[in-house]
């Protein structure tokens, strides 16, 4: 074969004998650049097939009358009717509110108990690695546990907390907040592990010379502590809010999205739509309507996914 | 002045020490009720006023769980969790490793591409894939949850691959083709032995997002029953038997809770180096 002529290791010259011809690396760039493209094939192939294609499939379906049939199901038409059913429900106007106040109060409130938790972590001195493993147990927890153990927690005729806050999951107010102090006690700990390496990563002179300089801890904490966390955990929190936006199992399981439908994310009510009232034509536009949120979103914040991108690039 | 009453108190109280028992607290009191309930009687489940301590201590829910089927939802997990974690790290490695190391045209609109996509909200691929894996028969089948976990995890095992591929040296690799070895035997037995972490990395992640995975198993497998599914779907109509909840709870943590202890630092450096797992 030619190619094995332009095998690597014939055409790696010595540095001190200046550039190599140029001819010879083009060719070896494009041929390791068709073996990359091969490598990273399969892997974006199933990607594109399950993620982007099926998004691009629920655009088509949330255009069509969807019937369910015996075998499979059956488009009959393009219509609005889906997204007019829609945007003029009560419903999908209230899920979209809940779900855009509900993530940003808990992704608010997340940031701000994590790096309390961040900061005494910080000056601990002995015990930190158990400190870490003990976080790490809320996250790898299964959602739908928590909430099994947070609706035993609220149960409102055994519960351990219905003395001190009685029938919890009794009005959509009271329920939402039951909902977010679940989700507040298994997210706090990724939150504190996040802001804590960004803590770690400063370098203690900073703080030396603002005591030094005679600045509070207070100022310490506001002037140097914060800045130069904030693209750490600036970018921890874009992520974090948007995973939140699609939430559905915490809702599901420990309010079933009520009293009524008052806490009903956009997915459960997408969720709902589609398998409990067997209605796959608003089910899709209520899910493409939730995708297409996440990815404004995203176009929105594309310089801090460029920015995350490109700063681990390493010149070659 | 302030800072200098503040450090006498600090002192005195040892600010740290007392806040971290805070929240070591704040994680486990609610785990100690979980486990503390799972060892209740099937009445003192239920007392009220709640028992603080499960006496006498029973095991009687774990039996509940098991007669509700739990074995076979920890099979159906386990499969589900072990081929899905297998494909991600054969097909993340390969992929990471181009986007890392190969002088590809295109490959920074794709990690950003893929960086956005492990973000969407699952409910956005639900409807569609529920209908064609209904049209090709795949509902209730291990396949249907396999490939869709495989997808959604592929992009941050390769976010996290391919930062590992970029930090290690290039001249290990130079030498290795100068000896005459093909790119693909470099890969196997020169560049997958330097990352390793973060091999363990991605596969952590990916066998917990497996097992704690719900709204794409209740949509696709409700006839073959993933332990989160099976949790919420114990009990009948007007019972909700927390007891055989908290036992399956118990014994279901325990193995992912296992692996990440065991591979604490690498889940660490995950969620620190990407910061994209929620």
């Amino acid at each position: 074969m030619a190619s094995t002529e332009l095998a690597p290791g014939k055409v790696v010259a010595p540095p001190s004998r200046g550039a190599p011809p140029k001819i010879l690396p083009d060719l070896i760039q494009r041929r390791y650049a068709r073996l990359g493209w091969g490598f990273a094939a399969p892997a974006l192939v199933v990607i594109g097939i399950v993620t982007i294609a099926p998004i691009v499939f629920a655009i088509f379906m949330s255009f069509e009358h969807v019937n369910v049939t015996s075998s499979g199901f059956s488009f009959t038409g393009a219509t609005f009717s889906n997204y007019h059913l829609m945007v003029t429900s009560g419903l999908w106007q209230h899920a979209l509110w809940w779900t855009v106040v509900y993530t940003i109060v808990t992704v608010v409130v997340e940031l701000v108990i994590g790096t309390i938790f961040a900061l005494v972590l910080e000056n601990l001195t002995g015990g930190r690695g158990l400190m870490m493993a003990l976080l790490l147990i809320p996250w790898s927890l299964i959602t739908v546990i928590s909430a099994e153990l947070w609706s035993y927690i609220y149960n409102a005729s055994f519960g351990v907390l219905d003395s001190i806050w009685p029938n919890a999951l009794g009005t959509p107010l009271s329920a939402t907040l039951a909902l977010m102090v679940a989700d507040v006690w298994k997210t706090t700990p990724f939150v504190t592990i996040i802001v804590l390496a960004g803590l770690v990563m400063i370098p203690r002179e900073l703080f030396e010379a603002s005591e030094v300089d005679g600045a509070s801890s207070w100022d310490i904490f506001w002037r140097v502590t914060l800045p130069l966390l904030r693209p750490t955990i600036g970018l921890a929190v874009l992520f974090r809010a948007l995973q939140a936006f699609g939430i559905f199992d915490l809702p599901y399981v420990l309010t079933s999205g009520g009293p009524g439908t008052s806490t009903q994310s956009l997915a459960i009510l997408a969720y709902n739509t589609m398998f409990t009232d067997i209605n796959f034509g608003p089910g899709a536009a209520v899910a493409v309507s939730a995708a297409l949120l996440v990815v404004m979103m995203c176009l929105v914040f594309l310089r801090a996914f460029r920015q995350q991108v490109g700063k681990e690039e390493v010149p070659a | 002045m302030s800072m200098r009453i503040h450090r006498g108190w600090g002192r005195y109280f040892n600010f740290s020490t007392v806040g971290s028992f805070i929240i070591a607290l704040f994680v486990i009191v609610p785990l100690y009720w979980m486990v503390a309930s799972s060892f209740k009687t099937q009445s003192n489940v239920s007392a009220s006023p709640a028992q603080l301590f499960p006496v006498p201590v029973s095991t009687s829910s774990y039996t509940a769980a098991f007669n509700d089927g739990f074995a076979h939802f920890i099979l159906n997990s386990v499969i589900v969790a072990v081929c899905t974690t297998t494909l991600v790290l054969f097909l993340g490695t390969l992929a990471g490793y181009a986007l890392g190391r190969m002088p590809m045209r295109g490959k920074y609109p794709i990690m950003v591409t893929l960086l956005m996509i492990s973000v969407f909200p699952t409910i956005a691929v639900v409807p569609a894939l529920y209908v064609v894996m209904r049209t090709i028969g795949w509902l209730n089948t291990y396949q249907a949850l396999i490939f869709p976990y495989t997808a959604f995890n592929l992009p941050f095992a390769i976010w996290i691959l391919r930062n590992y591929f970029l930090g290690i040296s290039r001249s290990m690799e130079e030498s290795a083709r100068i000896d005459g070895a093909g790119a693909l035997r470099t890969l196997v037995q020169v560049i997958v032995p330097q990352v390793t972490p973060g091999i363990f990395t991605a596969g952590v992640f990916t066998f917990t997002a497996c097992w704690t995975e719900f709204l794409m198993a209740l949509s696709f497998d409700f006839g073959k029953k993933t332990i989160p599914v099976g949790i919420a779907s114990f009990g009948a109509q007007f019972t909700v038997p927390y007891g055989a909840y908290f036992a399956a709870s118990v014994l279901s943590v325990i193995p992912v809770a296992a692996l990440v202890l065991i591979f604490r630092k690498a889940v660490v450096s995950g969620l620190t180096a990407g910061a994209v797992k929620g």
